[in-house]
């Protein structure tokens, strides 16, 4: 069986921006590399400033690497192609505001070639998708933090990308709109879209990501499966079924007939999170 | 989520359409027609700028005739060079700072084709703007022009003027209005802002602020008004203490700064002089020049710039 191409491949990217006159450059990303497979769910972690919109940013070639590179199903970055199988909702973002969202939708689906019946079609699943039927008419001016992710999230689908990225999608939205944000994360990996994603809630992450990577200081600290991350070596987790009182004071001699399911006790991700940046164990 | 969109086309002129298009739309929506009603109040007043006559027929009225063509053209290239400038200076910096251009690129747009499309946005802007206060300006001349006529008519009748008098006085009226040289007139001076909205464009692909894009944009605007002078005074002085450099340096300053004082011909046109087919040609080669020279330099620049 051919080995698949990664959804994203970022190789050793270092990305240095120039401050003022003879200080030196500042280093935004240190060596950074991250491997998505299709269909997975992606979480990039970290502080504010610990370079984690730099590396979305050098993926969609909004910013040129100082040294690595960065590619989207095998196609560098740099090159606009490449951007044709991608769909990206920045950190709080605000759209024209003297257009609908439904002219927002059309505007973004002809900027990547659609038109005709087919982009009206996508333009009103799309409306439906991210339940703002309602609202389609009304200039985005007018529009909610929750409406603008969504509308935000919808135009980042629009061209039916295979890898979508998300840059905070549920920064300042209030906890409805969050979880809806959430269900359609889910609606994306039922359909086996790549989602890579960078966000502050560690729950949210943690509930809809397969692999995890924390970036602190633009190195990442850790990196892999979620499970593998959140799990605590140094126990072990015996799950029992319909287990007796007798049995379970058995246990420790005896791991025997009723034992359904062996591993390791999980800690949360924000634990994880806060250990391994801020060095903080409790 | 099902697959309804048809296979997408990749085209550079459609996508550059595209945003030209939204281009428009947005700065319509910012109610930039608004001047328009400025524009009539002008037009209409500067029907009322008669100075009294003591000579013969032929010079009763020309004088609004030529003070409507006057304002009219005057304040078009006010508003042209304004709307050039300002919308220009305005749409890149706002894309960046309410990071609507991340979602843009983040699309397979080239650069070119967004900084292309939003020239050509406030281009088609301008032009919409210049066809319907040169419409104005053209109904309002050819109602003022036929009651001048009937004017001096009435008074050559009166003083005892053959046919052929007549005939030549309603023809050299008729020079004072609507003409195709003042058309052309009109495409001058839309060229000409062609030209400045280009240079507006590349000053604020490297500009921190759309202030700072104005300024530059109007200064180079009034400098291209004297290139000339400079350029003949470097090349062709007498001192004979210009070096080869001062003389490189003159050329260069003539090849990025387009000459603007070509365009001097528009008053001619306002006097009632013809418009020369040449010059015509010679205006619309310079502006085609200077609007791909400055796009294509904006392209270096904006292809480069990190977000």
């Amino acid at each position: 069986m051919a080995e698949l191409t990664p959804a994203v491949e970022i190789r050793d990217l270092v990305k240095d921006f120039k401050t003022s006159f003879r200080r030196q450059p500042l280093r935004a990303v240190d060596g950074v590399s991250i491997r998505i497979m299709p269909g997975e769910v992606y979480g990039l972690i970290g502080p504010n400033g610990s370079g984690k919109s730099t590396t979305m940013k050098a993926l969609l070639g909004l910013v040129a690497p100082s040294s690595g590179s960065c590619s989207i199903f095998g196609k560098d970055s740099l090159q606009v192609d490449s951007r044709q199988d991608v769909g990206f909702l920045p950190e709080n973002p605000y759209f024209y505001k003297h257009l609908t969202g439904a002219e927002t939708l059309r505007f973004y689906g002809k900027l990547c070639g659609l038109g005709g019946k087919a982009l009206t079609a996508r333009v009103a699943e799309l409306l439906a998708l991210v339940d703002l039927e309602e609202a389609k008419d009304r200039r985005i001016g007018g529009y909610s933090k929750g409406m603008l992710q969504r509308i935000g999230l919808a135009q980042a689908l629009v061209q039916e990308p295979r890898l979508v990225i998300l840059d905070e999608p549920t920064a300042g939205v209030d906890p409805i709109g969050s979880r809806q944000i959430r269900d359609l994360i889910f609606k994306l990996r039922e359909h086996g879209i790549t989602v890579f994603l960078c966000s502050h809630l560690l729950e949210q992450v943690q509930e809809v990501c397969d692999q995890v990577g924390i970036i602190f200081r633009g190195k990442m600290v850790r990196e892999g499966r979620l499970e593998d991350l959140i799990a605590i070596e140094d126990q072990t987790e015996i799950i029992l079924k319909d287990a007796s009182p007798e049995l379970i004071a058995q246990i420790t001699a005896l791991a025997g007939t009723s034992l359904i399911r062996t591993g390791k006790p999980r800690t949360t991700l924000e634990r994880l999170f806060l250990r391994e940046t801020l060095g903080n164990d409790s | 989520m099902t697959s309804s969109a048809a296979k997408p086309k990749d085209s550079h002129v459609l996508r550059i359409l595209v945003i030209a298009r939204h281009a428009f739309t947005q700065l319509v929506r910012m109610k930039v027609f608004y001047f328009l009603a400025i524009f009539a109040v002008i037009v209409i007043a500067s029907n009322f700028f008669d100075l009294p006559q003591h000579e013969g027929p032929e010079a009763v009225g020309v004088n609004v005739l030529r003070s409507i063509k006057s304002w009219s053209l005057g304040t078009m290239t006010l508003f042209s060079v304004v709307l050039s400038i300002v919308a220009t200076a305005l749409l890149l910096p706002k894309d960046v700072e309410d990071r609507t251009l991340y979602t843009i690129l983040a699309k397979p747009v080239p650069r070119f084709d967004y900084l292309a499309g939003k020239l050509l946005g406030v281009l088609f802007l301008v032009f919409v703007s210049m066809a319907l206060m040169d419409l104005l300006m053209t109904l309002v001349l050819q109602i003022r022009t036929s009651a001048v006529l009937q004017q001096q008519i009435h008074m050559g009748q009166q003083l005892g003027w053959g046919p052929e008098e007549i005939a030549r006085l309603k023809q050299e009226t008729l020079a004072q209005g609507s003409t195709w040289s003042l058309q052309a007139g009109v495409l001058a001076v839309f060229i000409r802002s062609s030209i400045i909205a280009a240079l507006a464009l590349l000053i604020s692909t490297f500009s921190t602020s759309t202030l700072f894009t104005t300024i530059i944009s109007f200064l180079v605007y009034f400098i291209g008004h004297f290139q000339a002078d400079v350029r003949d005074a470097f090349l062709h002085s007498e001192s004979g203490g210009q070096g080869p450099v001062a003389r490189a340096f003159a050329l260069l300053l003539s090849l990025l700064l387009p000459d603007f004082s070509l365009f001097n011909v528009i008053d001619s046109v306002i006097e009632g002089q013809i418009f020369p087919l040449p010059m015509l040609e010679k205006l619309m080669a310079l502006g085609l020049f200077y609007a791909v020279l400055y796009t294509v330099c904006s392209w270096f620049i904006f292809a480069k710039k990190e977000f």
